[in-house]
């Protein structure tokens, strides 16, 4: 357990010290939120339609965009590689890695994405569930960059392959999240359905990115 | 067949495209395995040695 | 299978089958052509278009189970480290993908003139479209590295998790689909099918088949001469 803390301290300590993806994956946020507006026109009902699902497509992006840091400047440096040789098994490694990532970019993100949702006129109501929500899928979302990002590392165009793969891996994320944190008594009711799924899809990855993700690494570092 | 049904331009479409790109799969991969073949015979009639002196890593 | 680890065996066998598939491909292609846009009679809602079912139902099938194809040989690569597995995973992606490709296209030629318009983001094509994706990302990875052996590894790794993947999509596009549609169902495999389509259907289904195991063949061939043809030319290097 030491071992995967010390791991995680490291990142967090270096993602303060240096900034890491988390300005990134912010300032984009923010971004969209901006731009979203601007190209659609100040219609305050249909902003407020799209804000949920406008705010989980900028979460994802957000999150896409800085994964590409998870292994790269390990990787760069060599350090990567003194770490599969170490004591602590590459999968606690891919694990301590996600779990930073969460920490330093997704969560943050996730727990902001309701109030900036007041950009868009999104609807007090839906602030608990969309956070919820948001706050379950984004381990879901580090631990499954996390994977790709040792798919990719050290790749040329590494961040174009990053997003395509990682796509397909985010579209039942987003599709569960999305209506986890829908509105309208309609869609509302099958909401706690599309929590136990989120859920589910984070265990799922919790299971599978340590293990794929060691078991790419040593095939990048042999 | 119909002859004068709206939309056959849609079926017709359709199945042309369906041959187009399997035909042009199959000309492309009886292309390629040409072109290796040839290259092999190439290299083993220079009398090139089919494995490396040391064995490739796995 | 242990058999055909050894690729000249595999070679031979191949050229040795390879004449007798093609015979049957295009015999069942003749049959199924025929029976598709001969005998098959007019859909009561659909007209003549009905008849885009025979070329875009089958290019599904084959779609996803040359997905299905990769994936198996995938895992028969990490786990029985068997020679000839990661080619034939690498062999069938390109083809997959134009497969892919086509039931994409010819589903959004048969939802033109039913809906309107060129493409819906209807639950089968939306998770084929998904489909299409996964099969691009799988090939980039082939070319992104250069260490054969490497690429192998990653790539099947990146097969497995996108077959794991693949049922997740599907399920959770089913959801999303029936979520946001009206009473009105817009499937569009359209109404039941009757006998007269069934059949069509079925023999097309086969030549599909039937073309992707051929060419799956002919492109593992085109992948062991490649391996070898690369395993020459570095030891021509190493006498240098």
């Amino acid at each position: 357990m030491t071992a995967l803390t010390a791991v995680i301290a490291r990142d967090l300590k270096l993602a303060l010290r240096q900034g890491g993806g988390a300005g990134i994956a912010l300032g984009f946020f923010l971004t969209v939120l901006v731009l979203i507006p601007l190209g659609i026109g100040p219609d305050v009902a249909l902003l407020a339609r799209i804000a949920p699902g406008t705010l989980w497509i900028a979460l994802l992006q957000a999150v896409l965009l800085s994964a590409d840091r998870i292994f790269e400047p390990d990787h760069d440096d060599g350090s990567l590689e003194i770490m599969t040789l170490g004591p602590v098994p590459l999968e606690l490694i891919v694990l301590a890695k996600a779990a930073a990532h969460w920490l330093v970019t997704a969560l943050p993100m996730a727990i902001a994405a309701p109030f900036l949702g007041l950009l868009l006129n999104l609807s007090p109501t839906l602030f608990l569930p969309l956070g919820l929500a948001m706050l379950l899928a984004s381990l879901a979302l580090s631990l499954l960059a996390s994977l790709v990002a040792a798919v990719t590392v050290g790749l040329q165009r590494g961040g174009l392959l990053l997003s395509i793969l990682t796509l397909p891996l985010y579209v039942p994320a987003l599709i569960f999240g999305v209506a986890a944190s829908a509105g309208g008594d309609a869609l509302s009711g099958s909401r706690p359905a599309a929590l136990l799924i989120l859920l589910a899809l984070v265990l799922l990855a919790l299971v599978i990115a340590p293990f794929a993700g060691a078991a790419a690494l040593r095939a990048h570092l042999r | 067949m119909d002859l004068a049904a709206p939309h056959l331009g849609f079926v017709f479409a359709a199945y042309g495209l369906s041959l187009l790109v399997l035909l042009g799969l199959v000309l492309w991969l009886r292309h390629r395995s040409r072109t290796l073949s040839r290259a092999l015979q190439q290299l083993e009639a220079h009398g090139a040695p089919r494995r490396r002196a040391v064995a490739e890593a796995p | 299978m242990q058999q055909f680890a050894n690729p000249r065996r595999f070679l031979r066998l191949v050229d040795l089958v390879e004449p007798w598939a093609w015979a049957v491909t295009v015999i069942l292609f003749a049959i199924g052509l025929y029976l598709s846009l001969v005998v098959a009679p007019q859909d009561y809602q659909q007209g003549e278009t009905v008849r885009i079912m025979f070329v875009h139902v089958p290019a599904a099938w084959i779609a996803l189970l040359a997905y299905l194809d990769m994936a198996i040989a995938s895992a028969v690569a990490i786990i029985f480290r068997h020679p000839l597995a990661d080619l034939a995973a690498k062999a069938a992606a390109p083809i997959g993908a134009c497969f892919t490709f086509l039931a994409l296209a010819t589903g959004s030629l048969w939802g033109k003139p039913m809906w309107g318009t060129w493409w819906v983001w209807d639950a089968r094509l939306t998770s084929m479209f998904v489909l299409f994706l996964l099969y691009l990302g799988y090939i980039a990875i082939w070319h992104a590295i250069d260490d054969p052996g490497r690429a192998a590894r990653i790539a099947a790794i990146v097969a497995l998790v996108g077959c794991i993947n693949l049922p997740i999509i599907k399920f959770s596009v089913d959801w999303w689909n029936t979520l946001h549609q009206p009473a009105s169902v817009l499937r569009i495999g359209g109404p039941t099918l009757h006998p007269a389509i069934l059949t069509p259907l079925l023999v097309m289904g086969a030549a599909y088949l039937a073309l992707f195991v051929t060419l799956h063949l002919t492109a593992i061939r085109a992948e062991i001469m490649a391996r070898r043809l690369r395993q020459m030319e570095l030891a021509r290097a190493d006498e240098v």
